[in-house]
């Protein structure tokens, strides 16, 4: 029933207004009396700032009553207006739930990288400012909290696993955290660990100084724990791939091992390995076509719309050279360049035109 | 006035920078421009559709009511729609005003806009057998067509073609593709289907006429033939206007045309020439250029359909000193002189004969 009646409303909005939805007709109209207002997004409101390590950014925002809550673990798109263009990145969610429940905040602990598109914006942010939040997505939570857990996160990669931890209420099962910074000074949010560990005897925290600490003392350190438990990994790729390969070498079952595949924010990789690894020839691409995946290796030679052809995939697509705008695609991540100009685009979701982007790194399209 | 490989080249080189230089400073403004367009067209639409009921009060109200549902639909049409659906407003990522979710005011499909005008009438401009904007398969528009009797009154065609343009356009594909009528041409691929295509066809059709021949007359009550005849005014008036502003943009007098044979293996330079050469401007107030879509610009539309048309005006005087500069004719004039041409061309080809309009390349 409930569907049938979206449709004939949608059908509905679509004979008044060719949108498909009134709120898209009466946009503009809106806009001029909540300025902050972006259909299928939620208001949020920054009343909060501050630096939490030297690179790492806290904001809170009070969130729209809207806005559904989240998983600890699980993070949002956050939408800037800048110069014109709506941007957004993906960041986890640092606080706790019963922050959200109580006060109707969240935090978000966003790492700064200067010189990049987005994130030093964020320290422009003033107090009040509003901006737009998605739904929470992705599932990295903790799904068994009842079952032994052990925790491994490194450097900016302590955000979900953080805010899992510190709204945990009811602590059935012995559960350790292995946190790998480098140096202290740049560890977020370790009071607040520190303090559980102190009144939660079932919590164990365990630090990792990578100036100090080989990262393989670590790894021996943690593999004989590993074993039945549920194991939740946050990091850095690099950092994330040596783990899961020496966890399953030791014979951990893979479908244990949870991860946060992209971390809270990519950086954009600088121009020189790019040119540097020109010639090795193909990234990872997952083209999503009508909600399927498609896994792809395109050519970083070639144009994203010629490796889809190639592959049996049949993209829209018109004059190859630019100018028609009908192979134009939603990025969900990574980065591609521009054949034309050279030019290199943002880490986050936003519309390619399939036939002029190489990859540059993996990415995710929908086609 | 042919030019060299190296000529070519060198054109291409000009006119790529001054679409980078105007790339670079794409922004704040104009996405406050466009945003500002779209609410003006929202608030006139909506006050207009108002003010064709309260035609009760005195009929000068709905006279008023007219012109602002048509000054909605055509900015929608042309400053908006035609604009955004070239991608000229994609960079900033909006939820509306973006090509692969705009949908506007008028019976074509914007899908089916965007194959055969975005792909085919820009790629392949004045293209003899390719172009099939040329006239439309409608109207003889030089000698390097055929003579049929047909054309003996296509003074009247064309009249007609302008009261309906939006069904033109909107009939343009299935047309191409011989949908309901004609032999398929071996030649014409297609990436959509004929169910497809007539089913965008017909839905977006059947909802252009629900919405201003039924629900609109309907919801008014005892005003409904007001609104009703206010409706089918408003869409007359648009019809006429974007017939008039886009014959006047490849029909003029001295619009040149080509052969599929002269183009082959053309390069980016040469591509930029026969823009040039296939399109023409005409000059004209500001408030005009905005309620073209500033189309009045044809030969910067074509040069860079991608950049937001509100630059064209200023990027038409460096596009006519690099002309000047390559011996390159520049077709421009005023509104009246460039239509009378237009109407000058459709008149003389409806009897045989007259002057070839293919130029050397």
């Amino acid at each position: 029933m409930k569907p049938l009646l979206k449709r004939l409303w949608r059908a509905f909005c679509m004979m008044l207004g060719n949108q498909p939805a009134l709120s898209r007709y009466l946009l503009p109209i809106i806009q001029q009396f909540s300025p902050g207002f972006l259909p299928g997004h939620f208001r949020a409101r920054v009343s909060g700032k501050y630096w939490a390590t030297a690179d790492m950014l806290q904001l809170t925002f009070r969130v729209s009553k809207r806005w559904q809550g989240f998983f600890p673990g699980q993070h949002v798109l956050l939408t800037l207006r800048h110069n014109g263009r709506y941007i957004s990145r993906p960041f986890s969610i640092c606080s706790t739930l019963a922050d959200w429940q109580s006060t109707r905040s969240i935090a978000l602990c966003c790492k700064v990288t200067s010189g990049a598109e987005f994130t030093p914006l964020l320290n422009q942010l003033q107090n009040e400012t509003v901006v737009n939040i998605s739904a929470a997505q992705g599932d990295f939570h903790w799904q068994q909290p009842a079952l032994p857990a052990l925790f491994i996160a490194a450097g900016s990669g302590i955000t979900p696993i953080a805010s899992m931890l510190l709204s945990q209420r009811h602590w059935l099962a012995p559960v350790s955290l292995y946190y790998r910074y480098r140096g202290s000074e740049n560890a977020a949010l370790l009071v607040q660990l520190k303090q559980l560990a102190s009144r939660q005897p079932l919590f164990t925290l365990t630090l990792s100084d990578s100036r100090v600490e080989p990262a393989a003392d670590m790894t021996n350190a943690l593999l004989p724990q590993a074993k039945d438990k549920q194991i939740y990994l946050c990091g850095p790729a690099g950092f994330m791939q040596q783990i899961q390969q020496r966890l399953t070498e030791a014979g951990v079952a893979l479908c244990t091992i949870h991860k946060e595949q992209f971390g809270p924010a990519l950086p954009a990789i600088p121009c020189e390995t790019i040119t540097g690894d020109a010639d090795e020839s193909a990234r990872q691409t997952t083209f999503i076509r009508a909600g399927s995946p498609h896994q792809v290796a395109a050519s970083t030679q070639h144009s994203l719309l010629h490796a889809a052809e190639q592959h049996g995939l049949t993209p829209s697509f018109g004059c190859r050279m630019g100018v028609c705008f009908q192979c134009v695609c939603d990025k969900v991540s990574g980065q591609v360049r521009d054949i034309r100009t050279g030019a290199l685009s943002g880490n986050g979701a936003e519309q390619i035109q399939l036939c002029i982007s190489q990859p540059v790194t993996e990415l995710v399209i929908k086609l | 006035m042919k030019l060299t490989i190296e000529q070519f080249s060198a054109l291409e080189h000009e006119l790529d920078t001054v679409k980078q230089q105007v790339k670079a400073q794409l922004g704040e403004q104009d996405a406050r421009y466009i945003r500002r367009v779209l609410l003006v067209q929202r608030l006139s639409a909506i006050s207009g559709r108002i003010l064709l009921v309260l035609g009760f009060i005195t009929p000068w109200l709905w006279l008023v009511g007219v012109l602002l549902l048509a000054l909605g639909k055509i900015l929608d049409n042309m400053e908006i729609g035609h604009n955004v659906l070239h991608g000229q407003y994609d960079w900033m990522n909006d939820p509306v005003l973006h090509s692969k979710r705009y949908e506007w005011d008028i019976a074509c499909d914007a899908g089916s806009w965007q194959r055969t005008h975005n792909f085919e009438h820009h790629t392949y401009t004045n293209i003899i057998g390719k172009d099939r904007d040329f006239g439309y398969g409608l109207l003889r528009l030089s000698n390097d067509f055929r003579w049929r009797v047909r054309n003996l009154w296509q003074g009247a065609t064309y009249l007609l073609l302008s009261m309906f343009f939006q069904w033109g356009v909107s009939y343009h594909e299935l047309a191409a593709q011989r949908v309901f009528a004609g032999k398929k041409k071996a030649d014409r691929h297609s990436q959509v289907s004929d169910s497809a295509l007539k089913k965008a066809f017909f839905s977006k059709g059947a909802r252009q006429l629900i919405k201003d021949y039924l629900f609109f007359p309907l919801i008014a009550g005892p005003m409904w033939l007001w609104v009703l005849s206010g409706n089918l005014l408003a869409n007359l008036i648009r019809n006429l206007w974007t017939s008039t502003v886009i014959f006047c943009g490849h029909f003029t007098k001295d619009v040149h045309v080509f052969t599929a044979a002269q183009c082959e293996n053309e390069s980016r330079g040469q591509w930029y020439y026969r823009q040039m050469l296939g399109s023409s401007n005409f000059t004209g107030p500001t408030w005009l250029h905005i309620l073209t879509g500033h189309l009045s610009c044809q030969i910067e539309h074509h040069l860079f359909p991608d950049i937001p048309a509100r630059h064209y005006p200023a990027m038409a005087k460096q596009v006519q000193a690099i002309a000047a500069k390559y011996a390159i004719p520049y077709n421009t004039g005023s509104f009246v002189r460039q239509y009378s041409t237009v109407f000058g061309r459709i008149m003389r080809y409806s009897l045989p004969g007259g002057g070839k309009a293919v130029k050397a390349l």
